[in-house]
């Protein structure tokens, strides 16, 4: 029995519901023993306006069930990646969205206007676990006025699908999440890693050179699975799910609590044909409970 | 690249606590060269996968070398024949021995013996006279295993060979290879900057996605281990900002 997985987020229409998380797919160009049929997309690595060197190692460090990294969004700026991949990603049949990243709102406009209508780009989706500069520093990603004028000065400047990628350090997902929908945003992405820390016993010094990194990893599963069904309450536009995703019953979890798809990351790392075995993984749970398709699987999601 | 469960077919120890263990992974055996290595995942195991220089291939079997310093690798040491590893590789750049030099040091610390096996068997290949320079601390942690046509120890403590380290011990050749401690590769590049080293990292993926392999550049900025890596030109590598000391990578 063949089923239908294809999904639509917002204008996009999909032919699966795993996606390749940003910052774990490179540009897509890597990563050649993976099997690109069950793509559903590719989230690009994290880009700014200009060229980044990133942060000195240590940049990564395994922890219980997970990892921490701080790669300090090291990439080519927004003219390296249109020079150099843009042009690739116009020949592939999934979309590819471009992680779009800032240190003032006008940057994130910039970046839009920039990415809008270059043939390759199908989307951005906005990270905003970014300091933000004007701010002091303060995560725009912490504060839903922040978030909505980060959002806002992104759909102002394109008619790209604009997702916006939520932090989980925040008090009530719900509430930026309802910011980010009323600025225009066509989906979230939930969530984006958790600060954490890591401390070798022998220098009693941090084991990141950054200090603190992002968590990933199944270690954060439950908590991603329980944000990213928050953030599906909270709204109506369609919430990708992300946190630790190992195998498809992971990535059910997800799509039950809520979520329209899910990105997988940190498990592409372990295993390059992660995000195959995801995509048939579900496709094999649909057929054998008897579900001719992705849309007719019943999600729990109380509207209280 | 190849993605393949390998059956475990052999163990030996050839330093104190140091054991080689050799995997069925053809396709692996037969394409790999060498300084490149395998990324290797095991269960149970840690989430990540880890990076293990090659050693030696025979047929299909590749050897990687190892010591027990932490529980993934104490693992690995207790598998027992026909376990089986999923091995990643063969993955990054490996040494260039082109023809030309008439000899060639391979200049190893501790673990760093992993890649010269390889070496010295294409360096002889090319039509040069291997010199294998072997340090560690002690006689007990000096790997047994040596294939030069001359052969050097050193030892910090005097207990075998030359008193000092394996990098004041090489006699003049026209190349050198060297791979051990970052700090010990620091030492290569201040005294022959055009050597070839092979650098440890903390590693994530192996193939180039990740960019937590970062390796600082001379020039500035970073590239990766995983995949420009792990052979450098010595004197390309901005030593100063490599971590110094790492508790896993070729040693898990």
């Amino acid at each position: 029995m063949t089923v239908d997985m294809a999904v639509e987020v917002g204008e996009l229409r999909l032919r699966g519901p795993v996606l390749a998380a940003s910052g774990t797919f490179g540009y897509g160009t890597e990563v050649p023993l993976l099997e690109r049929r069950a793509l559903g997309a590719v989230v690009s690595k994290g880009i700014f306006l200009r060229p980044r060197a990133g942060t000195p190692p240590p940049r990564i460090v395994e922890t219980p069930s997970g990892m921490l990294n701080a790669i300090g969004l090291q990439g080519p700026g927004v003219e390296g990646l249109i020079r150099d991949y843009a042009a690739q990603w116009a020949q592939w049949d999934f979309p590819v969205l471009v992680n779009i990243n800032g240190e003032t709102a006008a940057e994130y406009g910039e970046l839009a206007a920039r990415l809008d209508g270059v043939p390759g780009v199908a989307g951005l989706e906005i990270n905003i676990s970014c300091p933000n500069v004007e701010q002091g520093g303060l995560y725009f990603g912490n504060d839903p006025r922040a978030a909505a004028a980060v959002t806002e000065a992104v759909r102002k400047r394109t008619d790209l699908p604009v997702w916006v990628k939520l932090t989980p350090m925040v008090t009530d997902i719900g509430v930026i999440a309802r910011a980010c929908e009323a600025a225009g945003a066509d989906a979230l992405t939930a969530i984006n890693t958790f600060v954490g820390m890591s401390i070798d016993l022998n220098t009693r010094q941090p084991r990141l050179s950054f200090r603190t990194g992002g968590l990933s990893g199944p270690a954060i599963r439950p908590l991603a699975v329980h944000l990213a069904h928050q953030a599906a309450r909270a709204v109506s536009i369609p919430v990708i799910g992300i946190g630790g995703i190992m195998g498809a019953e992971d990535a059910l979890e997800f799509l039950v609590a809520g979520c329209a798809a899910v990105q997988v990351g940190t498990a592409t790392f372990v295993n390059p044909n992660a995000i195959a075995e995801v995509h048939d993984g579900i496709a094999a749970y649909l057929a054998s409970h008897g579900f001719a398709s992705l849309a007719e699987l019943p999600r729990y999601l109380p509207r209280d | 690249m190849f993605l393949v469960d390998a059956p475990l077919v052999a163990r030996r120890e050839v330093a104190r606590g140091m054991f080689v263990l050799s995997l069925d992974a053809p396709q692996i055996a037969q394409s790999v060269r060498a300084g490149q290595f395998v990324n290797l995942g095991w269960s149970p195991g840690p989430l990540l996968r880890r990076p293990f220089s090659v050693y030696r291939t025979e047929g299909d079997r590749i050897e990687v070398i190892l010591k027990a310093v932490g529980a993934g690798t104490a693992q690995l040491l207790a598998m027992t024949a026909s376990d089986t590893i999923s091995c990643l590789g063969p993955l990054g750049h490996a040494f260039d021995l082109v023809a030309g030099p008439r000899s060639v040091a391979l200049v190893s610390g501790g673990l760093g013996v992993a890649p010269m096996p390889l070496a010295a068997r294409e360096a002889r290949a090319a039509g040069m006279s291997v010199t294998w320079v072997h340090g560690s601390r002690t006689v007990d942690e000096l790997c047994s295993e040596a294939d030069g046509d001359e052969v050097i120890w050193a030892t910090d403590d005097g207990s075998r060979g030359f008193a000092g380290t394996a990098v004041s011990a090489v006699p003049e050749t026209d190349v050198v290879l060297a791979c051990g401690p970052n700090r010990m590769l620091a030492a290569v590049a201040m005294r022959w900057p055009d050597a070839q080293v092979a650098v440890e990292t903390y590693m994530g993926c192996g193939t180039g996605v990740c960019l937590g392999c970062a390796v600082p550049l001379a020039r500035g900025g970073y590239d990766r281990a995983c995949k420009e890596g792990p052979v450098y030109r010595a004197a390309d590598i901005d030593w100063s900002v490599l971590p110094a000391h790492l508790p896993y990578a070729i040693s898990a």
